[in-house]
């Protein structure tokens, strides 16, 4: 018997870990030519769109999430193109913050999911909220974890040391943040990194996880998605989230050294969303601390099925 | 000399409290703080391996058992909330039997099932279930530390033999010294438990059991260490032998504190089966709770169905 339980040993060649939940149903979309994997998980109402995160990582960032909600809701989780089984194009273009959100619109139409309730991490906060801004019909509730939308200024550590372009000035901290720096020791970067991402203690298997999949897609990919159109400045993203018409919950750690907390604490303003602040969490809490924005996901999903009830009945 | 023990730091944010609290006196008057969760048959009782931690090290397995069982665990003399004897003399093996025997009878627990680690835990409990086997349904020995049964690891050989001597420097296995740990008895807590909890990931399993350990007494620590085991491997085996209660042994092969030789040699003994956990180290508990739930879980069921 292994320590985890199991007692038969995985082929060698197998590169993903054990899964706690396998997908009912996979399948791919296109859109020009880019080909995007998603995976169905379960089969309650109502749906749940997991959304991806900057390509450094793929779908499996949602795997503390997935064997959770898909015993009462219908999961859908994609790789964003660049990582993942999800293909990785060549321009920069191909990254832009609207492909992505075009990606998820023609996931839920390959699923037939009129709407759903979507979740985001981080930059999945920025196609997410295209999303929710340009097609509210197809959006029963947002949930932003960890958003990184340029409402408030980053932490001053945290502000460009370097052109990214540039030869950096230093190869410590974040002067790693770098297309340089990424193609000499991409695996120093993603290990820097995400040790920003989970500051709490006792975060040595999510960091160990996360830097896996980081290296399952390459540095050229990610200097790409870096290169690629954002959703454009602090009052267009204000613009965006007054069209915001679902319900929003915004989950923030309160030690976020990516994405300050003030930008959940905006965002929760101007969308007129709720904030659950994770004491000492850092930028992942999905991933470092599953149980507790589990039971906030559990507890938003089951407010917003009483606002409908409420909404037929009147 | 007995001194008893500080309130604990560790007690904030239990996922269980207990329900009931209190002192049981040992057979030379040391009192024993032990305490209560939950109700329901068979009740279980969680053995100390005192003095290095208290009964915190059963955190993973109180609040699941505690739900369908009446669960009892106890700080052993020289941590935790109970008194810090510092002769050797307290620490010898029949005062561990008595304090069991003493919080058994101070919470009314007539029969139970024991669970215990290492040596403090196993051989306490087989010795038990062999001097009263009307009060043990059965025996879960995690990482069996029985004396004796077979040679320990290397390591432990040559740091005993050297325990009392002032060395001039201390890497390694060197740390189990007593003079060391008057020095530097953090150091060596540390040492010694990322030793002996080399799995990946056993951050907080770690910094948990450096807690509990030096928040204990070093003197206690000492004492214990220089208790001469009274018996040879002929006289341990027969005890062995004596078991008749149901036992379940689970075994890291990764295990560097207690050879696995001597877990297989148990079952061998006793016809007791035998879980190998492949990868594992010595703190299963603490470190995989989830198994060693489900694993204790299964047995104490298995006590049930049982026609005898």
């Amino acid at each position: 018997m292994r320590a985890d339980g199991s007692v038969r040993s995985e082929p060698a060649d197998r590169p993903e870990q054990t899964r706690a939940r396998y997908p009912d149903e996979t399948g791919v979309i296109e859109r020009d030519g880019v080909r995007v994997a998603w995976e169905r998980y379960g089969d309650g109402s109502p749906t749940i769109l997991l959304m991806p995160t900057w390509s450094i990582i793929h779908s499996r960032l949602w795997k503390q999430q997935i064997p959770d909600l898909a015993r009462r809701h219908r999961v859908i989780a994609f790789d964003g193109r660049g990582n993942g089984r999800s293909a990785r194009p060549p321009t920069a273009e191909a990254y832009a913050e609207a492909e992505f959100a075009a990606d998820a619109l023609a996931v839920m139409d390959a699923t037939s999911t009129e709407r759903a309730v979507v979740i985001t991490l981080s930059m999945g906060a920025q196609r997410g909220l295209l999303l929710a801004s340009d097609h509210a019909d197809r959006v029963a509730g947002m949930v932003f974890i960890g958003p990184s939308l340029a409402l408030q200024p980053r932490a001053p550590d945290r502000e460009a040391v370097n052109e990214f372009l540039e030869p950096p000035v230093s190869d410590e901290g974040w002067a790693k943040y770098n297309a340089h720096s990424w193609r000499r020791d991409y695996r120093g970067f993603l290990e820097f990194f995400f040790s920003q991402c989970f500051s709490e203690a006792h975060s040595t298997k999510p960091i160990e996880d996360a830097v896996g999949w980081g290296l399952e897609t390459d540095p050229e990919t990610l200097i790409l998605t870096e290169l690629a159109p954002g959703i454009g400045d602090r009052d267009a993203i204000l613009a965006r989230c007054a069209r915001v018409t679902c319900p929003v919950l915004v989950i923030h750690g309160g030690d976020d050294r990516i994405t300050p907390h003030a930008r959940g604490e905006a965002l929760a303003r101007a969308t007129r969303g709720r904030l659950v602040t994770i004491e000492g969490g850092g930028h992942i809490p999905n991933a470092r601390d599953p149980v507790k924005v589990n039971l906030a996901i559990r507890d938003f999903v089951g407010r917003l099925e009483r606002l409908e009830r409420l909404g037929r009945s009147s | 000399m007995i001194g008893a023990g500080p309130a604990r730091s560790s007690d904030n944010g239990r996922a269980r409290l207990p329900d009931a609290d209190g002192m049981a006196t040992g057979p030379d008057g040391v009192r024993i703080a032990y305490e209560v969760f939950g109700t329901g048959d068979p009740p279980i009782v969680f053995l100390p391996s005192a003095p290095i931690v208290h009964s915190r090290q059963w955190k993973g397995q109180v609040p699941y058992f505690s739900r369908r069982h009446r669960v009892v665990t106890y700080d052993g003399r020289g941590n935790g909330r109970s008194d810090r004897p510092t002769e050797p003399e307290a620490f010898a093996d029949d005062r561990f039997v008595g304090d069991l025997a003493a919080v058994m009878d101070d919470t009314r627990t007539d029969r139970a099932v024991l669970v215990g680690l290492c040596s403090d835990g196993v051989w306490r409990a087989i010795r038990y279930a062999v001097e009263q086997p009307d009060r043990v349904l059965g025996i879960v020995a995690f990482a069996v530390g029985v004396p004796r049964l077979t040679p320990p690891h290397p390591h432990y050989v040559t740091a005993t033999a050297a325990f009392e001597d002032d060395a001039p420097t201390h890497e390694g296995w060197a740390r189990y010294n007593a003079p060391f740990w008057r020095h530097d008895y953090p150091d060596f807590a540390r040492f010694f438990f990322e030793e002996i909890t080399s799995e990946p990931h056993s951050t907080k399993a770690i910094d948990d059991a450096v807690e509990w350990s030096v928040g204990g007494s070093v003197d206690s620590m000492i004492a214990d260490a220089r208790v001469d085991f009274p018996l040879d491997r002929e006289g341990v085996e027969a005890i062995c032998s004596a078991v008749r209660c149901p036992m379940l042994i689970v075994h890291g092969t990764e295990d560097s504190c207690q050879p696995i030789a001597r877990a297989r040699r148990l079952s061998e003994l006793t016809g007791a089966p035998l879980v190998e956990v492949e990868g594992a180290d010595h703190m299963i508990p603490g470190r995989h709770p989830v198994l060693a739930n489900l694993l204790i879980r299964d047995f104490v069921r298995s006590l049930a169905r049982d026609p005898s």
